[in-house]
C-alpha cells in the first residue's frame, strides 16, 4: 500500500477530555483537515445493566440514577416509566407536575453546564463563568425540593418520594424570577454575539439525512431538521397539560446546537413557571401504592437535556426485573461525527466533539501532549486561536 | 391516520411473516422469522419512518431473544420486531445494518455481550469488550441461565 505522506492519525483518548466515559477518538487528519474519524468505546463499562437485574424494582430506580450525574433526574425517569408501561399504572397528578418541574429544572443546569464548556472551548471564558454563576441556583432549587444538589432521589414507581409544599414554592419563586431574567440575559447575549456566530455558523454540520440514518435523537436531531422530542411525541407526567414549543432548527452545525439548548433553556424556565403554579393549586397524593409488577415488557423514555434516555425491562411477576435495557442519548449521538468531523480543520474538531454534549468530567486532562512530541497538537489553544482570529477580523483589535 | 389504523395496516401487510403479537396501548411486540427480518425492518424504518431506539438481547431457557425497538415519532408508538434464536451454541441471524445504519453499534454490542453472529454486518467486531482485560473465553452476559 502506498502511503500518503500527508495523512496523519491523531489519537485522542481513551482519556478523553469531553466525555463522562473514556473513549478513544482516532482522527484521520491529511493537512489540517479531518478526513475521517473512528470510536472506541467501552473504557469504563460498569455493567449497569447487569446489575440491575440482581437489584429489586426500587434499587434498580436507585442504581440508575447513578449512572450520570448530570442526567440524574432522567435515568430514573425513564425507568419508572419503564416499569409504570408494564402494567400501565398511573401516577397522581401533583406528582407528574413534580416530576416535571424536577426534571426542567435539570435541563437548564445541563444546558448552562454545556454553554460554559462550549464557551471555555472556544476561548469564550466569560460566557463559561456567566454560564456556571447562574447554574448555581438551580442547584440551589434542586436543594430546596430534594434536599440534594445531585441525585435527587425523587423517583418511585407510581408518583414521587418527596412533596414540594408551599414553604417551599414560596422559597423557589423568587429564585426562578431571578433565574429567569438571567437565562434571558446569557441568551441574549450569546444570540447576539457576533464572534460567537462566525465561529461556530457551518462548523460541524450533520444533515439532516445523516441524523435520520443514524437515529441520532435530542438537540443533535433537532439542529438539523429532525423535529423529534419524547415530551411532545409521548407527553407523560405533565407535558400532557404544560403549554411549550419544541425548538428545531434547520442547518446541523454548532451554532444551530447552541441556539436550540439556548431557547430550550427559555421554554424550560417557562415550564418551571407552569408546574409551580399549579402544584399552588393541585391537591392530592404525590405517590400511588404500587404493591406489585406483573410479567410483561414495558418501554419507557424521557427526554434527557441530551436526548432521549431509554430503558426496556422485562418481569416475570417476582421483585426484579429479568432484563434491563439502559440507551443513553450518547450511545447514538457519539456516531454521528462519522458524519459531522469530516471535512472539517482541526480547529474545530474540538467544539464538533463537544456539540452533542457528552458529558464532561476531567475537562483539562488528556491534552497535555502538547510538548512532549514534536507532532503533539493542542486543540484547546488550535480552537482558541482560531476564536481570536475571528474576533480581531471583527472588531479590527 | 391514527395509531390503532397504522397498527392494523401493519399487520395486515406482512400478514403470516408475524407471529405471537403483543398488542399494549403505543405497544406493538412480535416475532418474526429471521428470513423476513430485514425486509420488516426496512420497511418499518424507511416506509413508516421509525427511528431505531435500540435494541435487546436477553437469554431465555430455550432461546436467544433479540427485540429491535423502533419508534414512531410522530404518534409515540413503538414497533418491535423480535428474534428467537433457538440455536444457544452457535445464534446466528441476519444484521439490519445494511438497511438501517443506526443499528450498527447495537448489533456489535450483542455480539459482544451475548455471542450473536450477526450476517453481513459492515463490522463484526467487539465493541464494549474490545480491550477487556481478561482473556474472555465466553461473552460476558451470556451462559448465565443453565
Amino acid at each position: 500500500m502506498k502511503l500518503n505522506e500527508n495523512i496523519n492519525h491523531v489519537p485522542v483518548g481513551p482519556f478523553h477530555p469531553l466525555l463522562e466515559e473514556a473513549e478513544y477518538f482516532n482522527l484521520t487528519v491529511e493537512g489540517e483537515t479531518v478526513v475521517d474519524i473512528d470510536m472506541d468505546i467501552g473504557w469504563m463499562h460498569r455493567g449497569h445493566e447487569f446489575i440491575s437485574e440482581q437489584k429489586t424494582f426500587t434499587q434498580s430506580i436507585f442504581l440508575v440514577e447513578r449512572i450520570c450525574g448530570i442526567c440524574s433526574t432522567s435515568h430514573p425517569l425513564a425507568c419508572v416509566h419503564a416499569f409504570e408501561d408494564v402494567d400501565n399504572t398511573e401516577i397522581p397528578e401533583r406528582a407528574a407536575y413534580i416530576r416535571s418541574l424536577v426534571g426542567e429544572l435539570e435541563r437548564i443546569h445541563s444546558h448552562l453546564l454545556w454553554l460554559g464548556l462550549a464557551g471555555h472551548f472556544i476561548g469564550y471564558d466569560t460566557l463559561w463563568m456567566w454560564s456556571w454563576k447562574y447554574r448555581e441556583p438551580v442547584l440551589q432549587m434542586m436543594e430546596i425540593i430534594s434536599g440534594n444538589r445531585n441525585h435527587y432521589g425523587m423517583m418511585r414507581i407510581g408518583g414521587v418520594a418527596r412533596d414540594v409544599n408551599p414553604d417551599r414554592i414560596n422559597a423557589l419563586l423568587p429564585i426562578l424570577d431571578m433565574l429567569e431574567k438571567k437565562v434571558n440575559m446569557i441568551v441574549a447575549a450569546a444570540k447576539d454575539d457576533p464572534v460567537l456566530k462566525s465561529r461556530l455558523k457551518g462548523v460541524g454540520v450533520l444533515t439532516k439525512k445523516d441524523a435520520i440514518e443514524m437515529c441520532a435523537t435530542g438537540p443533535t436531531s433537532r439542529a438539523s431538521g429532525v423535529p423529534g422530542d419524547v415530551r411532545a411525541d409521548e407527553p407523560n407526567d405533565a407535558y400532557r397539560w404544560l403549554d411549550f414549543q419544541v425548538i428545531v432548527t434547520e442547518n446541523g452545525d454548532v451554532w444551530d446546537k447552541l441556539v436550540i439548548r439556548l431557547l430550550e433553556m427559555l421554554e424550560s424556565t417557562k415550564m418551571c413557571r407552569q408546574c409551580l403554579d399549579k402544584l399552588t393549586t393541585a391537591k392530592g397524593p404525590i405517590l400511588n401504592d404500587v404493591k406489585e409488577i406483573s410479567a410483561g415488557e414495558g418501554i419507557g423514555r424521557y427526554e434527557a437535556p441530551r436526548g432521549e434516555v431509554f430503558h426496556y425491562v422485562r418481569t416475570d411477576g417476582t421483585n426484579r426485573a429479568i432484563r434491563h435495557k439502559v440507551r443513553a442519548p450518547s450511545y447514538v449521538n457519539i456516531p454521528t461525527f462519522k458524519a459531522s468531523c469530516k471535512g472539517i480543520p482541526i480547529a474545530d474538531a474540538l467544539i464538533t466533539l463537544a456539540s452533542v454534549d457528552p458529558c464532561y468530567c476531567c475537562t483539562e486532562r488528556a491534552l497535555r501532549v502538547k510538548g512532549e512530541h514534536p507532532n503533539a497538537i493542542d486543540f484547546l489553544k488550535q480552537s482558541r486561536d482560531k476564536t481570536e482570529r475571528i474576533r480581531r477580523e471583527i472588531h479590527g483589535h | 391516520m391514527d395509531r390503532s389504523d397504522r397498527t392494523d395496516d401493519f399487520l395486515k401487510k406482512f400478514k403470516g411473516k408475524i407471529q405471537n403479537v403483543i398488542r399494549k396501548p403505543k405497544r406493538l411486540y412480535f416475532e418474526v422469522n429471521n428470513e423476513d427480518l430485514r425486509e420488516i425492518a426496512k420497511y418499518i424504518f424507511h416506509d413508516m419512518g421509525c427511528r431505531l431506539s435500540t435494541a435487546t438481547a436477553t437469554e431465555v431457557y430455550d432461546a436467544i431473544e433479540v427485540l429491535y425497538q423502533f419508534s414512531h415519532d410522530p404518534s409515540g408508538c413503538y414497533f418491535c420486531p423480535r428474534i428467537r434464536i433457538k440455536d444457544k451454541k452457535n445464534p446466528v441471524m441476519n444484521s439490519i445494518t445494511p438497511v438501517v445504519r443506526g443499528a450498527e453499534w447495537i448489533e456489535r454490542e450483542m455480539f459482544d455481550f451475548w455471542g450473536v453472529t450477526f450476517l453481513d454486518h459492515p463490522r463484526p467486531e467487539r465493541l464494549l469488550a474490545r480491550e477487556h482485560p481478561k482473556n474472555l473465553d465466553k461473552p460476558l452476559r451470556f451462559g448465565r441461565i443453565s
